[in-house]
């Protein structure tokens, strides 16, 4: 080989030598200093984090009926990064979306700022309808496919569904658009019925494909727990039934029901008016989404007499037969009327007869401090404690804030502010032999896989009276139910009722009890002697004759009808009738006339 | 030329060839192996891909249906056909064809007769 061909091969090589250097260079750089940066671009692009959709909790009652379910929907989303022909995607979209033509090109077309290139870029995620039913989503992903349209997928949504409509609304409560509970036990139990989400890391081919093998990091969705409540279906079906009749009769207000298993705090039964349908809570006014049981506070009225009763009894001041002076209808120191003028009365026919007088001496006779420990024991002025939100604790003044009257009027159930839920459960603690029992609304809870994860036993808050003494205000109670009583309309064929009327007068703006506007209750349990449910009917502002508007004429026939069906429904064995277990037809009204 | 290095200069290495020929067949197969695996991953995982589509539909669908089960035997929903549609054949339990059986009656002494029903009913 010559010099000149000697150093043309070495020139040769050298060149080649440098590109290779140059190319190697540049490998490094790309592979070790600016790895991070194209990595990053690469997972931009192809890498994205696949949510898998949790599923939220069922909720059911006693028997496992679904009071809240999910519905599976779909949400359409677009990527126009990979849209090619917006118009005619727009046009196939528009009808099946509901969306104008015009509306649809310019969300199409929407465009996100770029970090990594530095620039506007189309829009990797647009939502374009959420809660697309199932059978819609797979019409329009079959007409996309017919046309070899890309960028719409569909991805896995819920729409949350109450088969129930209206029935029981106040209790389970909604979801907001979030899907998180906001009302009732749907709020309540976010922590166990709100599922959580899972994740996964996927690559995807610039068609959108996932490319299976590369899957990254997984994590499975864990889906809510189902939550059963203790309503039984079948009673709230009477309760509402029963609701309805009473606001077609009387057109109140409002109104309220609750039935309670006494031996066990378990709420049966619980309806509220005016109510609203959870599927479509969309402007329906706050009023009607207040669960009225808990967070309305009324004066109990009559009612809260047995509170009186029990505590001087429990305390042994009197006895059931001890006689009280009444005063012939006319307490002239405390300005303080009954109805009827009674000279005398024994202890058990104060509650009989309804007297304020008689309910109030008993209350003088405790004293300020015993009785407002017997109030406070019966659970006025604090939370009951129910699985449900936004519960009020009611108004009990303590005696050092009393006026000179008070002992005389809090007796009767005035100058006091409870929930309908307390005044169940204090008449629950009548029912079972002086138990305050804590209301219960659930069940137990079971997670996704079926195992029981929380249970709600009976829980018993405190004993509050002897069972000398409740037994004696049973007896009472069960003889209100008679035609000597108050609450005679109240009486269920075949079986001993007992119970209480209320007719409490509502305040006016100036603050003095009103004479026209009344809150009428009744407040009772059935069968007398082993009590199968304690039931509350209160009504506000029932629109009749200013003479009928009294918790015996208006709430106890309500009652003694849905416990008439209850007792059916639940099978319970008729007992020997009382002779004066029965109505007679045609009293006069003024007979069931209370406070 | 000695008969020796005649001989030697024309042999054909076959151990070498066969040699070199199998690394080829084990380069050729490893490498179409490793084509056939990468191939089955991406059929594998289209397949997956695809079931797992398929049990999401279905586990859809079931929930769907069972929604719509809950919403038509929902007691809303039965009260309401019932009440409106007049779908479910039902007669309502009127109060005037319910019998409730009490005994009145104070129990027997100690050897009195009592009427059997029947007579009682004819009374």
């Amino acid at each position: 080989m010559n010099r000149t061909a000697q150093k043309r091969a070495l020139i040769t090589c050298f060149a080649l030598a440098g590109c290779f250097t140059v190319f190697s260079f540049r490998l490094v750089q790309l592979q070790v200093s600016e790895h991070g940066e194209y990595a990053a671009r690469a997972a931009q692009s192809h890498v994205i984090r696949q949510t898998i959709v949790s599923r939220r909790g069922a909720i059911l009652d006693i028997h496992g009926e679904p009071l809240a379910q999910n519905e599976p929907m779909r949400t359409v989303v677009a990527d126009a990064t990979l849209i090619s022909d917006r118009a005619e995607l727009a046009e196939i979209l528009s009808p099946s979306l509901g969306i104008p033509h015009p509306q649809l090109m310019e969300k199409l077309g929407r465009e996100v700022y770029s970090q990594a290139l530095k620039k506007n870029m189309p829009a990797p995620y647009i939502v374009l309808k959420k809660q697309m039913p199932e059978n819609e989503a797979a019409d329009l992903e079959a007409a996309l496919a017919q046309h070899k349209l890309r960028g719409i997928f569909f991805e896995p949504d819920t729409k949350r569904i109450y088969p129930n409509d209206k029935m029981l609304c106040h209790v389970v409560g909604f979801v907001n658009g979030a899907d998180v509970g906001k009302e009732g036990v749907e709020e309540r139990m976010e922590q166990y019925l709100a599922g959580q989400d899972g994740f996964r890391y996927i690559e995807h081919d610039r068609t959108g494909k996932e490319i299976v093998p590369y899957r990254g990091v997984e994590k499975a969705a864990r889906n809510g727990s189902t939550v059963r409540l203790t309503i039984d279906m079948g009673l709230q079906d009477i309760v509402e039934t029963e609701l309805d009749t009473a606001i077609k009769q009387f057109h109140p207000v409002s109104a309220t029901i609750i039935l309670m298993q006494p031996k066990t705090g378990e709420i049966l039964a619980l309806a509220n008016r005016p109510n609203y349908d959870p599927n479509e809570q969309d402007g329906v006014p706050p009023d009607h989404r207040r669960n009225r049981a808990i967070t309305d506070m009324v004066e109990p009225g009559s009612t809260f007499k047995i509170v009186t009763t029990a505590a001087a009894l429990s305390e042994k001041i009197v006895n059931p037969h001890t006689m009280i002076n009444c005063e012939n209808g006319y307490f002239a120191a405390v300005k303080l009327h009954d109805h009827h003028p009674y000279p005398d009365l024994t202890v058990h026919d104060i509650l009989v007869k309804s007297s304020n007088i008689g309910v109030a001496k008993l209350a003088i006779q405790l004293g300020d401090q015993k009785f407002y420990e017997y109030v406070r024991r019966f659970g006025f002025g604090e939370r009951t404690g129910v699985e449900m939100p936004g519960e009020f604790r009611g108004s009990v003044q303590p005696p050092h804030l009393w006026s000179r009257i008070s002992i005389t009027r809090m007796p009767m159930g005035q100058e006091v502010g409870a929930t309908p839920l307390q005044v169940v459960t204090a008449m629950c603690a009548i029912a079972n032999g002086g138990h305050l029992m804590m209301p219960q609304i659930i069940h137990d809870i079971v997670d996704d896989q079926g195992n029981k994860i929380a249970q709600y036993p009976p829980q018993e808050v405190r004993s509050v009276a002897t069972r000398q003494a409740t037994d004696a205000v049973r007896d009472a109670l069960i003889e209100v139910v008679s035609p000597r009583g108050t609450a005679a309309l109240a009486h269920v064929a075949g079986f001993k009722v007992a119970g209480k009327t209320g007719t409490a007068q509502k305040l006016d703006p100036d603050g003095h009890y009103s004479h026209s506007r009344y809150i009428v209750s009744f407040v009772g349990f059935m069968p007398a002697d082993d009590p199968a449910f304690v039931g509350l009917v209160l009504i506000d502002e029932a629109q009749v004759e200013h003479t009928k508007n009294y918790g015996g004429l208006v709430a106890a026939p309500v009652f003694s009808r849905i416990g008439e069906k209850a007792a059916r429904y639940l099978g319970l064995k008729p007992a020997p009738e009382d002779p004066l277990g029965s109505v007679v037809a045609g009293q006069n009204f003024r007979d069931y006339r209370d406070q | 030329m000695s008969t020796n290095r005649y001989r030697h200069a024309n042999v054909i290495p076959i151990a070498s060839f066969a040699t070199w020929a199998m690394v080829g067949i084990f380069v050729c197969a490893g490498g179409l192996g490793w084509v056939w695996c990468k191939n089955q991953l991406y059929t594998t995982g289209t397949e997956i891909k695809t079931l797992e589509r398929e049990l999401a539909d279905l586990k859809d669908r079931n929930e769907a249906a069972l929604t719509k089960i809950a919403q038509l035997s929902s007691t809303a929903k039965l009260r309401e056909r019932y009440e409106h549609d007049g779908l479910i054949k039902l007669v309502p339990i009127t109060n005037d064809h319910i019998v409730v059986l009490s005994n009145t009656d104070a129990p027997p002494r100690a050897g009195e007769l009592r009427p059997a029903s029947n007579e009682r009913t004819h009374e």
